[in-house]
This record gives C-alpha cells, sequence and structure tokens, in this order.
C-alpha cells in the first residue's frame, strides 16, 4: 500500500496537514541538531571553525540519524498498515455473522 | 461529524479513517530531505549551500589537498632553512679551499639548499596527510591527532636507519609534534 498518498481534502484540512507537516520537520532539525551538537562537539571551545574531525563526524551523525528516522517511518508505516488490513478483516468478519 | 462542523465554523475535524492516512504520509517519508528540508529561523537569515559550494570546501578541506599544501610550504621552509645553513655550514673546506670558485661556492649552496628543502617537504607531506587521515578515522579534533601523526612521521623517518631507530625516531617526533600542539593551542 502506497504511503505516499494523502485523501481528497478540503482547503482546510489541507492547511492542517500542511501545518502538521511543517512543525513535524522543524522539530525533527531541532532535535537532530541538539544531539548531534552534544555528541560531536566537545564542550571546550578552542577555534571558532569547525575541525576536520568535528565536520567529519558531524556528517556521519546526521547521515545515521535521518537513516534511522527513514527507517522507523517504514516500519511504522508498514505496522499500520497491517493494523488496518487487520481491523477490517475483522470488520468484515463481523459483517457476515 | 457534520452538525459539529455546522456549530463551530472555525474547527477542522478530521476522522480516525482521515488521521491514519495523513499519519502514514506524515511517517512514511517518501520524499527526499536536501530538497524538502524545512530550518527554522533561529539566528539571523537560513542559507543553504548549493552542491558546487560544498564541493569546493570539501576540495579546501580534503586531506590531499592539506597533503600537497604542507609539502609545498615545508619545501619553501626547508629551503630557506638549508640557505642559512650552507652559509654558516659550508661543506668545500680545508684542502679545497684554495680552488673555491663562485660557481662551485654557489653549486653548493644550491646542494645544501635543495637537500634540506626535500627533506621538509617530505615530513610535511607525511606528517599533514597522517594527521588528516588519523581525524577523519577518529571523528574528533583533540591533541592525541598530532602525537599520533608525529609518531608514524618520525617512525617512517627513522625507519631508513633501522627498527630502533625508527622506533627513537617515532617517540621523538611524537613528543616534538605534541608540545608544538599545546603551545599553539595555548
Amino acid at each position: 500500500m502506497a504511503a505516499g498518498g494523502l485523501p481528497q481534502l478540503d482547503v482546510a484540512k489541507m492547511q492542517l496537514v500542511q501545518e502538521l507537516e511543517i512543525e513535524m520537520m522543524s522539530d525533527m532539525y531541532n532535535r537532530m541538531t541538539a544531539s548531534c551538537h552534544r555528541k560531536c562537539i566537545p564542550p571546550k571551545y578552542l577555534d571558532a571553525d569547525l575541525g576536520k574531525g568535528e565536520s567529519v563526524c558531524l556528517d556521519r551523525c546526521i547521515a545515521k540519524y535521518l537513516d534511522v528516522h527513514e527507517r522507523i517511518g517504514k516500519k511504522l508505516t508498514q505496522l499500520s498498515v497491517q493494523d488496518e488490513d487487520f481491523v477490517k478483516k475483522l470488520q468484515g468478519e463481523q459483517q457476515k455473522s | 461529524m457534520d452538525e459539529m462542523a455546522n456549530e463551530n465554523p472555525g474547527k477542522v475535524y478530521l476522522s480516525s479513517a482521515e488521521w491514519d492516512e495523513i499519519g502514514k504520509y506524515l511517517v512514511g517519508n517518501s520524499q527526499r530531505y536536501r530538497e524538502n528540508i524545512i530550518i527554522p529561523k533561529s539566528v539571523g537569515p537560513v542559507k543553504i549551500k548549493t552542491y558546487e559550494e560544498k564541493m569546493i570546501e570539501a576540495g579546501f578541506e580534503s586531506c590531499i589537498f592539506k597533503s600537497v599544501m604542507s609539502c609545498v610550504l615545508g619545501y619553501g621552509l626547508g629551503a630557506a632553512i638549508g640557505l642559512f645553513s650552507a652559509s654558516v655550514n659550508p661543506t668545500i673546506t680545508g684542502a679545497d679551499a684554495k680552488q673555491q670558485t663562485a660557481r662551485e661556492v654557489l653549486r653548493d649552496m644550491k646542494n645544501t639548499t635543495v637537500g634540506y628543502a626535500k627533506n621538509f617537504a617530505m615530513i610535511g607531506a607525511v606528517f599533514a596527510g597522517v594527521e588528516c587521515a588519523i581525524e577523519s578515522y577518529r571523528g574528533k579534533s583533540d591533541w592525541k591527532n598530532g602525537t599520533y601523526a608525529g609518531a608514524v612521521t618520525g617512525g617512517v623517518i627513522g625507519l631508513r636507519a633501522g627498527i630502533k631507530a625508527g622506533m627513537i625516531g617515532a617517540a621523538g617526533f611524537a613528543a616534538f609534534s605534541t608540545v608544538i600542539d599545546y603551545y599553539m593551542r595555548h
């Protein structure tokens, strides 16, 4: 089942969905920067610029974060699809009996 | 659902099935992030660098570029030191002093200068390259990178004269590198 499609919604509902999406993405960005900053940049600053080691660490941190985000999202959609199918099957059997 | 919408015209109500679909759409992430990223503006304007800018910056920060730069700078510094050393420590002395012509003196100076310059260039290139590689591998920028790189460089240089000389060279160069790093950082 495609996870990318939205059902047909009118303007107000679409606006709500867009606001939700913006909030979700900026929340993810803030968490990602806070987490990678905590992991990669030691608290004692000797220099204003990022050193080579720090930028390499940040690259890896961001890549891992987005990878984990993607995998968990796929797993969640898969689980919710399974849930939906199960519920529909139950409803179908209830209506038959 | 319609009665509630008629009572409160400003609010939007969504059914459970719609919530499910919206949830799957938001979490399912079918889009790539770099084109659709949303960066909240907290301190000043938000600038996302283009791919070309990132490539250029990556080139200037790469290990190979740093190694080449260090090699060139080492060559220059070595030439200067070699020139000075040739003047205070000439190789033509003693019995040949009578046949010293300007050409021979200049040739001697050139040989000493080029010899020193090549040595320094090699040291610089190896040290910078190894330090950059170790830093990229570890992912940290602290004082240990210089020490490890110094150990490898000293080992490489000293290995020409045997294993024991290599070990002593490694230890010595590592200590020297640590001292220089400490001096530069504090």
